[in-house]
């Protein structure tokens, strides 16, 4: 492998042996493969379940390697749904084309966390209060949005629509649109239905895990972990801790915003909701239960219990009582996580 | 309007939100104080309270016996949860965070399923009053005597009683406590306890102004976390009072001038610039000047 490589291949993850990426292939090859085999219905269940993935590890990289819990990181999600669904609305017309609706999807929580992040981490905020402040804004955000429904709430042509959001529930006729992205003349449409959607968030979500893993085995990454280790110690040995915090903060909402753009152009409307208690709570019990200290526990955590949890909803009712049970029960059994703690329980050599 | 019945109706709504502020935060702020844990089921303890109070009130009990009970029976449910989940997390600060979290989440859903998405109402006593030509309801009036009242009585047990002199010698130094004989996990329980008591008792006080279900407590534990983030904990008392007084102010004069959700908005704003400016908040401000 060559050197500038093996950054990927370090210890801060589950594995690095050949027993890991055997594994790792097994994995890859089911992923690219049952498109062939699944119906068009379980492929758009696929692929939303894959946009979680990004949310996932988002909070699995602030919280789990960094230490910085933020009970609020769908926040940057709404914001970069919402961002996209607007411009993408204004723009799709003239452009044709997506490519500056996705730009400022990243770009806008990206600057949001910039500014509360210098708020919380210059100031030395406690994490309890970091993670207490996120949520606070983003239950605001709701709350914001959920009366955006009178006619004056326009911005250019997009209408915010309140609690119904934005799409073809809140009555205007354009909902937001599909990726598309065009070369020269030739343009894609990525259909939230389609095998090429279904690509698209595949290969995003494996260069994202590579790329990863490739920051949290780098000097960078050894430097976020002795942030979560101790924090005190890593600013007395001359690191500059709230550089460190708020570059992660801003990573960690740049990598929320892929799965609120995804989301919204897979079904092409957006809610309020997504800024509410619910959907905070959802990544934080994918990566509780999982193993938040492993950026692949996180993944399969983010993909499989969304997964499950969609399951339980067609069950009935119970489902956040169960996903509750599921969070309290984990935390109080395997601390470390479901996945973490197996690997450890089966004498399963994943480090070399 | 004359001018006499506006300044009336701004301090009323000030006294108002004052002790919708301090009322809703004095339980989480003791909790807070004591273990450093945020308690994110703190709604969930406010609705336990008025359901307690709505099902006492229905079953012909009177209903400031009603409100006690719904306290003291909240004091019951958080000191089960506090010796069965809470306690396995001392010590990890953002783990028991997700753990409350995930108590909060069990009960309201729990409520949902069991109790379905709303139990009755308890209809407001005590009349009103009315200035010029603006009404005002007494309750509220009683609501702001109340949560002072509560405050002074938490203050006596902190100051006066061998418990609170034993709290605050754990919340001081754990080990240190521990090692002159206190049993400080009878006074985590018993603090935790107080702290959803509280709660309790302020879910079954609101209960008597609104509609209550499963999500009731949800709706007062934001502001009721802004209170508690720019009050700090130096002093549980100043920093409730001193940052229920300051944010009561700045939110009255926001919803007055625009409309409710500017009020929050700003409360949020005056949050961020205060913490950026005394990141332990007001009350380690002030112990600072005392010295």
């Amino acid at each position: 492998m060559p050197s500038y490589l093996s950054n990927i291949n370090g210890k801060n993850d589950l594995g690095n042996n050949y027993i890991y990426w055997s594994i790792f292939l097994i994995f890859l090859l089911i992923g690219l493969l049952s498109p062939l085999i699944l119906g068009r219905y379980q492929l758009l269940n696929l692929s939303n379940h894959i946009i979680n993935i990004f949310l996932g590890l988002s909070l699995c990289l602030i919280w789990g390697y960094c230490g910085i819990l933020s009970l609020g990181q769908s926040l940057f999600l709404g914001l970069g749904g919402y961002t996209y669904g607007v411009v993408g609305i204004n723009l799709i017309e003239t452009h044709e084309n997506t490519h500056l609706a996705v730009f400022f999807g990243i770009l806008v929580p990206v600057f949001f966390s910039l500014v509360l992040g210098y708020f919380m981490f210059f100031a030395r905020l406690k994490g309890v209060y970091v993670a207490i402040l996120m949520l606070v804004v983003s239950l605001l955000f709701e709350t914001f949005l959920n009366q955006t429904a009178g006619p004056g709430w326009f911005i250019g042509k997009a209408h915010l629509g309140g609690n119904n959001g934005l799409g073809r529930f809140s009555g205007v006729t354009r909902e937001p649109p599909s990726l598309i992205f065009s070369f020269g003349d030739n343009s894609i449409e990525f259909v939230g239905s389609s095998i090429q959607f279904y690509y698209l968030c595949f290969g995003l979500a494996l260069i994202t895990f590579l790329a990863l893993r490739f920051l949290v085995n780098s000097n960078f990454g050894y430097k976020m972990i002795a942030i979560r280790e101790d924090i005190d110690r890593t600013e007395a040995l001359g690191h500059n801790i709230k550089l460190i915090q708020l570059i992660i903060f801003c990573i960690g909402a740049g990598l929320a915003s892929f799965s609120g753009i995804l989301y919204v152009s897979w079904g092409n409307f957006i809610t309020p909701d997504t800024f509410g208690v619910y959907n905070n709570i959802l990544p934080v019990i994918w990566v509780a239960v999982a193993g938040r200290k492993s950026i692949t526990a996180a993944l399969l955590g983010s993909f499989f219990i969304s997964w499950i949890s969609q399951w339980l909803n067609e069950q009935g009712d119970f489902a956040l009582v169960a996903l509750g049970t599921i969070l309290l029960s984990s935390m109080l059994l395997a601390p470390e996580g479901l996945i973490v703690k197996a690997t450890k329980i089966f004498p399963l050599k994943l480090i070399k | 309007m004359n001018d006499l019945s506006s300044y009336v109706g701004l301090i009323y709504q000030y006294a108002d939100t004052v002790s919708f502020l301090t009322l809703s935060a004095l339980g989480l702020i003791i909790i807070f104080g004591m273990m450093g844990v945020i308690n994110l089921a703190h709604g969930e303890m406010m609705m336990v309270g008025a359901y307690i109070t709505s099902f006492s009130f229905y079953s012909g009990i009177p209903i400031i016996i009603s409100v006690i009970l719904g306290g003291l029976g909240t004091a019951i449910v958080g000191i089960f949860l506090e010796r069965l989940i809470i306690r396995r997390f001392y010590g990890q600060l953002l783990s028991s965070l997700v753990a409350t979290w995930g108590l909060s989440l069990l009960l309201s859903q729990g409520a949902l399923l069991v109790f379905g998405p709303q139990i009755k109402t308890v209809p407001t006593p005590l009349g009103s009053f009315s200035v010029g030509d603006l009404s005002f309801s007494n309750y509220r009036i009683f609501l702001f005597i109340i949560s002072i009242a509560l405050i002074i009585g938490v203050w006596s047990i902190f100051n006066w009683t061998s418990f609170g002199l034993q709290a605050r010698a754990t919340m001081e130094n754990p080990k240190m406590a521990k090692a002159l004989g206190v049993n400080i996990n009878r006074i985590y329980a018993l603090t935790f306890g107080l702290g959803a008591g509280l709660a309790g008792i302020a879910g079954g006080l609101f209960a008597l102004t609104a509609t209550i279900g499963p999500f009731y407590g949800q709706s007062y534990t934001p502001q009721a976390f802004i209170t508690v983030v720019v009050g700090g904990v130096a002093n549980i008392f100043t920093g409730l009072l001193g940052s229920a007084f300051s944010l009561a102010a700045v939110k009255t004069a926001f919803v007055s001038q625009y409309n409710v959700l500017m009020g929050h908005v700003s409360m949020l704003i005056v949050a961020i610039i205060t913490i950026r400016m005394m990141p332990e908040g007001i009350s380690h401000w002030l112990e600072q000047r005392k010295d």
